[in-house]
């Protein structure tokens, strides 16, 4: 019986040399840190799930694109608005990192492999992003 | 094939999930009988049931040059292959069973699940599509279609077929298993609890739900009953949630609200992320 269902498709996947964030805890930096930690995190967790250079560059065009539209929002109209444009320029941001990785992370997950901790990572992106982010608006201003 | 009085009885043990005594029952028969094919099938099984993969792909290929070729065995062969990692094997075995019988509902099950693991969603979706048509209502059929739309991303749907499976196989252990697993998946702390009790107590020998069971019953426990909108709506819609109540009290000049509302807010979060861990430390304590 010839059967394109049945001809071999398989290849053994190697487990990735850093395990991979779970996508879902990404969501805490972005809230926290905005449009940057998600974008930095989500790329790096892109490579750590072998997704190749086109969910890679979806994430952080979407990231950039947001963090622009942040900054010129915060340096315009929202005068004192205070956190509320990073808040939700990182949860879009955060969005787009989902969509991407939810599916090729369960992926990972039926294998048997373990996640990573996002604690330490998480903290550190949310921190260095709010940095980066109260400077660009600074000299946007 | 006549089947012995021995084989008869390993092969009750074998479907009452007794594997240890099923391998005993193996063991004591006569030489010749030990060497059928159906003993090594057995043999497989029981070691499959133990999780005690190379020796049941051992067993199983011993069985293949005993018998040759065989569709249930070579089932079995690609269980333990696949949880051994090598998938390139798994699927040469499910093939080779295939080959013989292209409507062999395990198999095709089987490899949809290998499909699953390396994201080849659409090849699996039609494998789970032929094998729904030979047999709508087997069990492998329900529970590959509970993981497939899982994989999919779509765990309403996974949890509406989890549903169909235990309504049609109310004894059966992985049907509450998978009920629990999309329910907690969708937040629903009880459905998920009572889920992995039942397979629990439907098949006490399998660590995997008394675990999954413990976890449950862990978030159950009243001091989580804050963290719940994090489960039960996912932590997304939770925190958009608090964003537009923080920001809407903001707007109406509720200043000082709002300012109370924050404070809350951090305090929940800070709540949802130290409390959790210490009642897991603090029950498992308890109960080990």
């Amino acid at each position: 019986m010839t059967d394109d269902l049945f001809t071999p498709t398989i290849r053994t996947p190697t487990a990735p040399a850093t395990p991979p964030w779970r996508p879902e805890s990404i969501v805490y930096p972005a809230f926290f840190g905005g449009a940057l930690a998600a974008t930095v995190l989500g790329a790096i967790n892109a490579h750590r799930l072998s997704l190749g250079r086109g969910p890679v560059l979806a994430i952080v065009a979407a990231g950039l694109v947001l963090f622009a539209g942040r900054v010129a929002f915060a340096a315009t109209i929202g005068g004192n608005t205070g956190r509320i444009g990073g808040i939700v320029a990182g949860l879009l941001t955060w969005g787009v990192v989902n969509a991407v990785q939810r599916k090729p992370f369960r992926a990972y997950l039926q294998n048997d492999w373990q996640p990573a901790s996002l604690v330490g990572p998480g903290i550190l992106a949310a921190i260095g992003s709010l940095i980066v982010e109260v400077i660009v608006i600074a000299v946007a201003r | 094939m006549t089947t012995s009085a021995g084989l008869a009885r390993a092969l009750a043990l074998v479907m009452a999930s007794r594997p240890d005594e099923a391998l005993r029952e193996l063991a004591t028969l006569p030489a010749s009988e030990a060497v059928q094919p159906q003993a090594w099938y057995l043999r497989t099984a029981a070691l499959s049931q133990l999780e005690r993969w190379a020796e049941a792909a051992d067993a199983a290929r011993q069985g293949l040059a005993a018998g040759g070729p065989d569709p249930d065995l070579l089932c079995l062969l690609a269980g333990a292959e696949r949880e051994l990692g090598r998938l390139e094997t798994a699927e040469r075995a499910l093939l080779d069973g295939l080959a013989i019988d292209p409507q062999h509902v395990d198999l095709l099950c089987g490899y949809a699940r290998l499909c699953l693991q390396v994201r080849q969603l659409d090849k699996a979706a039609k494998l789970v599509e032929r094998a729904a048509a030979l047999d709508p209502h087997a069990a492998p059929v329900y529970a590959i279609r509970v993981q497939l739309a899982y994989a999919q991303g779509d765990d309403r749907t996974a949890q509406q077929i989890a549903r169909e499976f235990v309504a049609e196989y109310p004894e059966d252990a992985r049907a509450h298993a998978m009920l629990g697993s999309t329910s907690a998946l969708r937040g629903q702390v009880h459905a998920a609890d009572s889920g992995f009790r039942q397979a629990a107590s439907a098949e006490p020998t399998v660590n995997e739900y008394a675990e999954a069971a413990l976890e449950t019953r862990i978030l159950e426990h009243p001091l989580l009953i804050p963290v719940r909108p994090f489960m039960r709506f996912g932590t997304i819609k939770t925190w958009v949630a608090a964003v537009v109540v923080l920001y809407g009290l903001r707007m109406l000049g509720l200043r000082a609200l709002s300012f109370v509302f924050a404070l809350v807010w951090l305090a929940l979060c800070v709540y949802s992320w130290v409390v959790p861990p210490l009642v897991r430390r603090w029950m498992t304590r308890r109960w080990r």
